[in-house]
């Protein structure tokens, strides 16, 4: 009954979000209100019929109907119930109305605050809105409904369950996360294109579309880090990011996005750069539907699994349309996006943003370039040439190398131009500190490596470029009377600028951990209970290995004890386990091993263990031990960059 | 000329010098590595110092050394072709049987001996039906 009322909610979303197309069909004929308020009210009520669907997979998930094939191949009797809830997206149909879900929720949130206040946006807005959104209902209609339910001449008796890998909090909640962005990424798109057509490009409009970037770039941000925290808890390749197609296609949007966000300052404060913000503000949204393509066409292989129902014909004919439309109104409105300011130097604060601009763009086109290329390499002459991760590290690096610095340059340059005498006195401290640390490296460094030495100049340099500005900013304001009061007064009167900061410092802390990927290093070896082996300063010694039949697998656990040999001390018990599911299927094809890790984290470094193969007969455990320096440093830059992403999007009370 | 146009410039020549390094990466074998089909892999002769191939685990294929776990030989079939691999080192959880895998290394003698060795992440996991019983 349930899952018949979620699939009309999606058959009737679908006639209405056609319906809304008549009405603004109508509305431009005949330019009476009546028909654009209609339309309004079709794209809501498609969004609530949207929810209805949603929470009606929800529920048939929760009491495992089986009878939807959806239900049945990624539940069963056994999962937990908060996986129950992760499996809404965990397969294509429900990931499919998932983001139908997102864009219904930011349709309703759009039209109520946004276009309350930039009215001028409603009809055009309306259109593309309608477009997007009706893209993704026809999918869930036609092509993967998760209300299909499972052929009429068979009884599950349960469901397939979720994948054990998949079986993980983090994974479970940063496809949601991520998916927010991309979403969100349409508002920005759509918001770039209504207000460029209708030639109304306000303060307002610069100020609202800010602020939507902000919080879709705080969930992007929190996304990729969260897929990256997941792959290095989970997966046991001890990364957090291999390059791969899918994980590119969520960093490139990300990059873009982050460019726009810079520039749109100086659209904010100086009216100028409308026809580039235009460009970046519509290529995150076309890019995040590139992404798509890329991950569910299969085009290009990659070590995610893709799915079964080829999407790829669907998004590329969606992907075609979008780039068309925006190239036609960015070429329809080029002179009305043309602004006569021109940047009177490049030693000033809005130079200094073109420059992060230009290396994001670049960074953004490089790994689309190596992306890509399987493509563009087969199209050229029929081969099909891949990139490895050392063409992606090879090249970024350099590139990232710069960013780190510009985003302590930024700080000390003023608007419109800085002088020499200005410019020599700000740089004096952080480039002294930035002197310091190098030769600090090279001096206590037993390898030296160039780019680990440019990076640590360009940590130190930024760092104390972003802290000098904070003291400045403290020693400006009257002081409250106590410390952490004056501290939370200085943080609170600028939320925009200081919350940017926090997020820089985010980076800065990203690019610690990034350098300890320069000295990490593995062992691959096989022990018996009581034998040990040394490798790098520690003595890992195997005590035992246990079996242990468990509520939904087979554990074999091993017990590591591992001594710090420079002190002779125990360090750490780690206890990796090899651990299989389904074991009790009596087809071995249909068991799942998985390696359940177990790492010693500190500050400084993880010692990563995998339990990787056991020989019963013999009683020799195989195992991986990865010494992983400074990997810390990526997740508490990380939070930092989301807590200051979310501090700047925050509104104070000035800007209510 | 001024600053700003002379900066512009500069700017300008280092994005096209850029663009032109990328468009020229092909010839770089340290970064590219070519994509094999294995039935243009199965009637290759020449030796190749670096590939990368995918397929499917050929079911009953896989060798596992006696001596040494971590040694283990396996076939790669798509369609009727199909190529023998070796590899050496901790074999990902999801290998087995008529596993997706991507495969990279070197082909001497009809045989890949691999460096790499994927299988495909269960980011999405597309099984059939289990447990149904038919009416």
């Amino acid at each position: 009954m349930i899952s018949q009322i979620g699939s009309i909610a999606i058959s009737l979303a679908g006639g209405l979000i056609f319906s809304s197309f008549i009405f603004l069909g109508l509305f431009k004929k005949f330019n009476n209100q009546t028909y654009l308020q209609v339309a309004e009210r079709a794209i809501l009520a498609t969004s609530y019929c949207i929810f209805l669907a949603f929470f009606c997979l929800l529920n048939e998930l929760l009491i495992s109907n089986f009878n939807l094939q959806y239900v049945a191949q990624y539940t069963s009797y056994e999962t937990p119930v908060f996986y129950k809830v992760t499996a809404l997206w965990a397969g294509q149909a429900g990931s499919l109305l998932f983001w139908s879900f997102i864009t219904a929720l930011f349709a309703v949130t759009y039209t109520f605050t946004t276009l309350k206040k930039l009215k001028t946006l409603k009809f055009h807005s309306y259109i593309i809105l309608a477009f997007i959104f009706s893209f993704f209902i026809l999918l869930s209609n036609f092509i993967a409904n998760p209300f299909e339910p499972v052929s009429s001449d068979i009884i599950v008796q349960n469901g397939n369950g979720l994948n054990p890998l998949l079986q993980n909090f983090f994974m479970a909640i940063h496809p949601p996360i991520l998916y927010v962005g991309f979403t969100g990424s349409a508002i920005i798109f759509i918001m770039a294109l209504a207000a460029s057509i209708s030639k109304d490009i306000s303060f307002e409009w610069v100020q609202s579309i800010r602020r939507w970037s902000l919080f879709v770039w705080t969930f992007l941000s929190a996304g990729i880090i969260l897929g990256g925290y997941w792959a290095y808890n989970e997966l046991g390749w001890g990364g957090y990011w291999a390059w791969d197609p899918v994980e590119n296609s969520s960093l490139m949007p990300w990059l873009t996005l982050t460019a726009f966000i810079h520039s749109s300052m100086i659209q904010e404060k100086r009216g100028m750069l409308k026809k580039w913000n235009f460009l970046l503000a519509t290529s995150t949204y076309i890019l995040v539907i590139l992404g798509t393509f890329i991950t569910r066409s299969g085009v290009i292989s990659s070590v995610h699994s893709f799915t079964a129902e080829n999407l790829g014909p669907m998004f590329f004919a969606f992907l075609a349309i979008l780039i068309f439309y925006t190239v036609f109104w960015f070429f329809k409105r080029k002179s009305y996006l043309d602004t006569p300011d021109k940047i009177d130097s490049f030693t000033s604060r809005e130079g200094g943003f073109l420059y992060n601009n230009l290396i994001l763009i670049l960074m953004c086109f490089t790994i689309m370039w190596g992306t890509l290329f399987p493509i563009l390499s087969e199209a050229w002459d029929g081969n099909k040439i891949y990139v490895g991760a050392s063409y992606f590290n090879q090249l970024n690096i350099p590139i990232g190398l710069v960013l780190l610095f510009l985003m302590g340059i930024g700080p000390l340059l003023s608007w419109n131009y800085t002088s020499q005498s200005v410019l020599l006195n700000r740089f004096k401290l952080p480039l002294s500190v930035s002197f310091l640390s190098g030769i600090g490296y090279m001096i206590f460094s037993s390898l030296f490596q160039i780019y680990v030495f440019v990076a640590i100049m360009g940590v130190s340099f930024t760092l104390s470029s972003i802290l000098g500005e904070f003291y400045k900013s403290y020693k400006k304001q009257k002081k409250a009377s106590n410390f952490l009061h004056s501290i939370g007064k200085m943080f609170l009167s600028n939320r925009h600028k200081n919350g940017g900061y926090i997020v820089h410092i985010g980076i800065v802390l990203l690019f610690i951990g990034f350098i300890g990927r320069a000295f990490e290093v593995e062992k691959e070896f096989s022990l018996s209970p009581g034998e040990q082996i040394y490798f790098s300063n520690y003595v890992f010694k195997l005590n035992s290995i246990k079996s242990e039949a468990r509520d939904n697998h087979y554990a074999f656990l091993s017990e590591i004890d591992v001594v710090d040999s420079s002190t002779n001390q125990l360090l750490v018990n780690l206890k990796p386990e090899k651990r299989i599911y389904f074991y009790w299927n009596s087809d071995p094809e249909k068991r799942q091993p998985h390696s359940e890790l177990d790492i010693y984290s500190t500050i400084q470094k993880d010692i990563y263990s995998i339990f990787s193969g056991y020989d019963a007969q013999k009683n020799i455990g195989y195992f991986k031990i990865m010494i992983n320096p400074l990997v810390n440093w990526v997740w508490i830059g990380g939070v930092l960059m989301v807590i200051g992403s979310l501090f700047a999007f925050w509104p104070s009370r000035r800007d209510n | 000329m001024n600053k700003v146009t002379t900066s512009t410039l500069i700017i300008f020549f280092l994005i096209a010098g850029w663009v032109f390094y990328l468009t020229n990466i092909k010839k770089d074998d340290s970064l590219t590595v070519r994509y094999y089909s294995i039935s243009e892999l199965a009637s290759e002769s020449n030796d190749i110092q670096k590939i990368k191939v995918g397929g499917y685990i050929k079911p009953n294929s896989i060798d596992i050394s006696e001596y040494d776990q971590l040694e283990v030989s396996f076939f790669v079939y798509q369609n009727n072709d199909s190529v023998k691999v070796t590899y050496y080192g901790i074999r990902p959880d999801l290998f087995k049987d008529d596993a997706e895998v991507v495969v990279s290394g070197s082909y001497a003698n009809s045989l890949i001996s691999a460096t790499e060795l994927q299988t495909k992440c269960a980011s999405r996991y597309e099984g059939d039906l289990k447990n149904i019983e038919k009416i």
